[in-house]
């Protein structure tokens, strides 16, 4: 798997080392870009089993990276062929905002939640005035780099939503992200379903904890409705039309102050103004960036001063696989389970159930992540071992999502 | 979007004439002249378009393929990629990246059907061998913007937008990717040099609207004269000059 072909010009370029993680649609390797010194990450993308060449999703990514360029946007520096695969080269990012939040021994001051909010939204932002959607933020796609930037990434979900008309699918971001009018199954939405996950985000950033973890898709309105309470049909009038629209019992909504006992008045404002439900009330991106909270004190911290998950910390617990799962998964194998156009078999419970597990075995995960980072790297360890066997993850039904793709 | 053309890969990709029309040292020396590359190119286009009606996507990915087959001539060689594989391949990566993928089955499928050069044989793996390589020529940028969007938008704006100007005014738009005007200018430019083509021929009277845009008119002046032209040209039939060109090539298709 080492496969460095010397007659290979550009795959020259770069020195393939350990393995960092198993992504969407493939193998991500860490690498030195021998041209530039820089560290990268290699994501080489499988061509499924030859029948439908390059994978729709790994299109997908590269025809909007091409296009996305900014300092908040991963950037996509190179694509090559080798031996029938394409290969996507990314900077290299040291940890992700998952990683952050999980961390316990990282006191995330409110300067530091509002620099982190800010770069999520100036990335998208960003991506909104070019008529992308995102659809897939999560702490975990939101990669750091060691510099303290922000980056959104993986764009496999994302889409050009130009045309006023088209009808999306309404099986986008992981559930706990997932705005009301996606849940109550719509098929035009817009910038708002980012915004709705970016405020996930700040909940969670503010909580430490993923703020509305629904076990299923009602489960997950009426974590919602208990959070925010039921909506009126003054507060959202377009509710009612929505194709899975169901009466829920009426709620009222508890103080938001009592959810968010330690944030400042303005994080809570412009909190609510994520969190509307009137998608066509819901704040921009641009409109967030220029609420009062990122101009009030505590500034926001610069990125190079915020606090990163420690190198030694828990180094002893962890197996020895950790050195080659390395800080920058950029797509974890529980990506391979995304949920793709096709409804067909993602609406069961089974895949409920799983989501749930597999949520687990992101905690794990992220907590054996944390180890190894920054740690020197061992130079007598020869990485290639472990990159000629990437070790057996839990990638369950990684070959669904090709099927579905077609 | 077309407020986004400017900040786009497509925007930033635009040719000059001159760098379009250069005919590849290969294919120069098998003696193809600059008018039958141009000649081929818009036997491909055509060819593309007749795949299309089969495999039935929408016109946007006809026109995307068309655009992706221009740019890949504008760096490769007839010679060396086989026009008869590039063009079903472009329909086949164009179709994914606007996101109404078509199996590559189903266009094997179809070129096998509508199959002029008997001798010419392909399978799937050798689409998406190609589809790599096209890929790769055509730098990875995947996204193209069209006419058609600023035309109904301008057509609706100039109060042109009866039936018979929507119809002619598409027409044209179509007609214009047998040119290689999508590498050259902007789409919402190429729109307008349609609706003032039809505007002429239907005898309606949109000078004071034209004026009104903040648009070159000389640019799109000439790229209606460019369409006229080449509507021109093809007046008489092309087929001899296009066999005598496809048997430099030894191509039949």
């Amino acid at each position: 798997m080492v496969e460095i072909d010397p007659s290979k010009k550009v795959a020259d370029r770069y020195l393939k080392r350990e393995v960092l993680g198993e992504g969407t649609y493939g193998v991500v390797y860490k690498a030195i870009d021998t041209k530039t010194g820089q560290t990268v990450a290699i994501k080489k993308i499988r061509l499924g089993k030859q029948k439908e060449g390059v994978n729709f999703t790994a299109l997908r990514e590269i025809k909007l990276l091409k296009e996305l360029k900014d300092p908040n946007i991963i950037e996509l520096i190179d694509t090559f062929p080798h031996k029938g695969n394409l290969h996507l080269v990314f900077k290299f990012m040291e940890t992700d905002l998952e990683a952050v939040i999980r961390d316990r021994n990282i006191f995330l001051s409110p300067a530091d939640i509002k620099s982190y909010l800010q770069m999520t939204l100036k990335g998208l932002a960003y991506c909104h005035k070019k008529w992308v959607l995102h659809r897939d933020m999560k702490p975990n796609n939101l990669l750091i780099g060691s510099n303290g930037q922000l980056k959104l990434a993986d764009f496999g979900l994302a889409r050009i939503f130009g045309s006023p008309d088209r009808r999306f699918t309404h099986q986008v971001f992981a559930r706990w992200y997932r705005a009301p009018e996606l849940l109550f199954g719509t098929k035009q939405y817009g910038s708002g379903v980012d915004i709705w996950a970016a405020a996930c985000i700040f909940a969670e950033l503010l909580l430490r904890r993923p703020f509305l973890q629904g076990s299923s898709d009602i489960d997950q309105l009426g974590k919602i409705f208990a959070a925010f309470g039921t909506p009126t049909s003054s507060q959202w009038p377009d509710m009612v039309y929505l194709p899975d629209y169901v009466e829920y019992q009426y709620v009222p909504a508890p103080p938001l102050r009592s959810l968010f006992p330690m944030a400042s008045d303005d994080a809570l404002d412009l909190l609510s103004k994520m969190f509307t439900y009137d998608p066509k009330a819901r704040i921009s991106a641009q409109q967030a960036l220029e609420h009062r909270y990122f101009t009030s004190a505590p500034l926001p911290t610069a990125p190079d001063k915020l606090p990163r998950p420690a190198p030694k910390r828990e180094s002893s617990k962890n197996s020895e696989f950790n050195p080659n799962e390395g800080p920058t998964v950029l797509s974890p194998p529980r990506k391979s389970r995304r949920v793709m156009p096709q409804p067909e078999g993602f609406e069961g419970n089974a895949f409920q159930v799983d989501k749930h597990d597999v949520r687990g075995v992101e905690i794990r995960q992220a907590a054996g992540e944390n180890t190894s980072r920054n740690e020197p790297v061992p130079m007598s360890v020869d990485f290639s071992i472990f990159a000629t066997k990437p070790p057996n993850r839990p990638t369950i039904n990684r070959d669904v999502y090709v099927n579905c793709d077609c | 979007m077309a407020a986004n053309f400017w900040t786009s890969s497509h925007y930033k990709q635009l040719l000059d004439q001159e760098e379009v029309d250069v005919v590849h040292p290969l294919d120069k020396e098998k003696g193809i002249t600059l008018v039958e590359f141009k000649l081929l190119k818009m036997h491909m286009a055509n060819y593309i378009w007749k795949l299309a009606t089969h495999v039935k996507v929408r016109q946007r990915v006809v026109a995307t393929a068309v655009t992706y087959m221009r740019r890949v001539y504008t760096r490769k060689s007839l010679s060396e990629y086989d026009p008869r594989l590039v063009a079903p391949t472009c329909l086949y990566l164009a179709a994914k990246a606007e996101e109404s993928t078509v199996q590559a089955r189903l266009l094997v499928f179809y070129v096998k059907k509508m199959r002029t050069d008997e001798k010419f044989r392909f399978e799937i793996k050798d689409v998406l061998e190609m589809e790599m390589k096209i890929l790769e020529a055509i730098n990875y940028y995947l996204v193209v913007f069209h006419p058609y969007r600023s035309l109904s938008q301008l057509l609706q704006d100039a109060a042109l937008n009866d039936t018979s100007m929507t119809q002619l005014t598409w027409g044209l738009v179509n007609d214009t990717y047998r040119m290689d005007l999508i590498l050259v200018h902007p789409p919402h430019l190429i729109a307008l040099a349609c609706i003032y083509i039809a505007s002429v021929l239907r005898d309606k009277d949109a000078t004071s609207w034209f004026e009104e845009l903040r648009v070159d008119m000389n640019v799109v002046k000439n790229i209606s004269m460019e369409i006229l032209d080449f509507y021109e040209n093809h007046r008489m039939n092309m087929e001899e000059r296009l066999n005598a060109a496809m048997a430099k090539l030894s191509l039949k298709f």
